[in-house]
């Protein structure tokens, strides 16, 4: 029984509408919702004048899903996801995640969606890809080496730097054999393939070491969306608990990981939360080892130091905490950027 | 015909189905969720299976959310996904009907 819906939909974008977003607040507050920052285009659903719906896509994240009370039970949520899918897959993004609340669960598992981990802060992650987890679980199980003490890290070397190298020969030397993962999101000051190229390079010396590209289900803005935004300080915490339960309960099992290495973070509070969340989720499914900062002239090296010298021309201090491999990268990369005027973008690490 | 990229087609409404189509490195793998799977799973799987087979499709993932929907509607929302993740401009209609 098919009426004819007066309801239609509009797609906006955030930046280009601030004015009209109005609405789409106050409707998000009546559902006890906020709207997040890092939403660029909202799907609305009018009658009239009125905004009856809304549903907010951050890249490859569906955020602040809402539905005026009046408007509830007439599969209005599903038809705002359609149209937010559809809108998606225009930009590229098929494989799409959501977070909402446990008690939403039945509905968006209706509307397409199916559960991938639920957190204790009352939240869980779903995608819309079937089974999207267990398939890149398969495809993981295929590196899997056999060995009492196998390793793991995850890092976004943002560039490689002789901390990275440190935590990563440190644990290699422990361990039969560890995974190295590199984040992929590319939302750093480096672009994902001179991060993994310069992993590559920096650590192609060591034989029981394999080099993975990341995935949406390891420190991506779906798992871990306040990591790329840690830089604008804005973020209280650090909601990295849905990351790690994947991590846990997919990924451990895939290639039989019993130890997870970090370096300690004297610095960023986001990691630094991020480390001590880890202790907890990972408790009693694997070994979180924790290794010390190296120092070079008693200061801690890290990656955004080197950003900070690369902003300033410092070659000679940056050669001092970086790998040569790195360096050759980061000369070469900066003379071929320098000549297109600087198309460094700064603002995240 | 090969799948070059994702795709989408359709809608959750009841009676019709959704069809999620993107390409993979090796192997076709086809997913079917039905709200009356248990009804009407086998011939459901049989269209889906046959416009596949018609089409020519032997590679990728294709995922589809079944609302209750007719064969012909199964069909032609496959076949849009199909049209759209192949990049196909030029259409062979006789392979459609």
């Amino acid at each position: 029984m098919q009426t004819q819906s007066p309801i239609v939909f509009r797609c906006m974008e955030v930046n280009s509408s601030p004015r009209n977003l109005t609405a789409v607040r106050k409707l998000l507050a009546d559902s006890h919702l906020e709207m997040d920052g890092d939403i660029t285009t909202f799907v609305e659903a009018r009658l009239g004048n009125c905004v009856v719906g809304c549903a907010g896509l951050a890249g490859n994240v569906i955020k602040c899903v809402a539905v005026a009370p009046q408007f509830r039970g007439k599969n209005l949520s599903a038809q705002l996801l359609t149209e937010v899918e559809n809108v998606a897959v225009a930009r590229g993004h098929l494989h799409l995640f959501l977070y909402t609340k446990p008690c939403n669960r039945e509905r968006f598992e209706h509307s397409g969606f199916w559960p991938i981990v639920q957190s204790a802060n009352d939240t869980i992650l779903m995608e819309n890809i079937p089974s999207g987890i267990q398939r890149y679980c398969r495809r993981l199980q295929a590196y899997r080496v056999p060995g009492k003490r196998i390793g793991a890290i995850v890092m976004n070397a943002n560039p490689f730097t002789l901390g990275h190298r440190h935590l990563v020969e440190l644990a290699a030397k422990s361990c039969d054999w560890l995974h190295l993962f590199v984040v992929r999101e590319d939302a750093s000051f480096f672009p994902f393939s001179t991060r993994l190229n310069m992993v590559n390079m920096g650590v192609s010396d060591l034989a029981n070491v394999t080099v993975h590209q990341g995935s949406q289900y390891i420190i991506s803005r779906a798992t871990f969306p306040t990591y790329f935004l840690k830089d604008s300080g804005k973020v209280q915490q650090a909601w990295s608990e849905t990351d790690l339960l994947i991590f846990r309960n997919y990924i451990v099992p895939a290639l039989g990981i019993t130890h997870r290495f970090i370096g300690s973070e004297p610095f960023c509070d986001v990691t630094h939360q991020y480390n001590q969340t880890m202790h907890q989720v990972l408790a009693d499914a694997v070994e979180v080892v924790e290794i010390p900062r190296i120092k070079v002239a008693d200061k801690a090296i890290s990656a955004s130091e080197v950003r900070r010298l690369l902003k300033t021309d410092q070659f000679s201090r940056i050669r001092k905490i970086v790998p040569d491999t790195t360096f050759t990268c980061l000369e070469s990369d900066y003379a071929r950027k320098s000549q297109k005027n600087q198309e460094y973008h700064y603002e995240n690490c | 015909m090969k799948i070059v990229r994702e795709a989408l087609a359709g809608t959750m409404e009841s009676s019709d189905l959704m069809v999620k189509i993107a390409p993979t490195e090796e192997g076709l793998e086809v997913v079917v969720y039905s709200e009356v799977m248990k009804q009407f799973g086998d011939q459901i799987l049989q269209v889906v299976n046959t416009t596949l087979r018609v089409m020519e499709i032997d590679q990728g993932l294709i995922v589809i959310e079944d609302k209750g929907a007719l064969d012909c509607v199964i069909r032609a929302r496959l076949q849009s996904a199909i049209l759209r993740a192949t990049e196909q401009t030029e259409i062979n209609w006789e392979k459609l009907l």
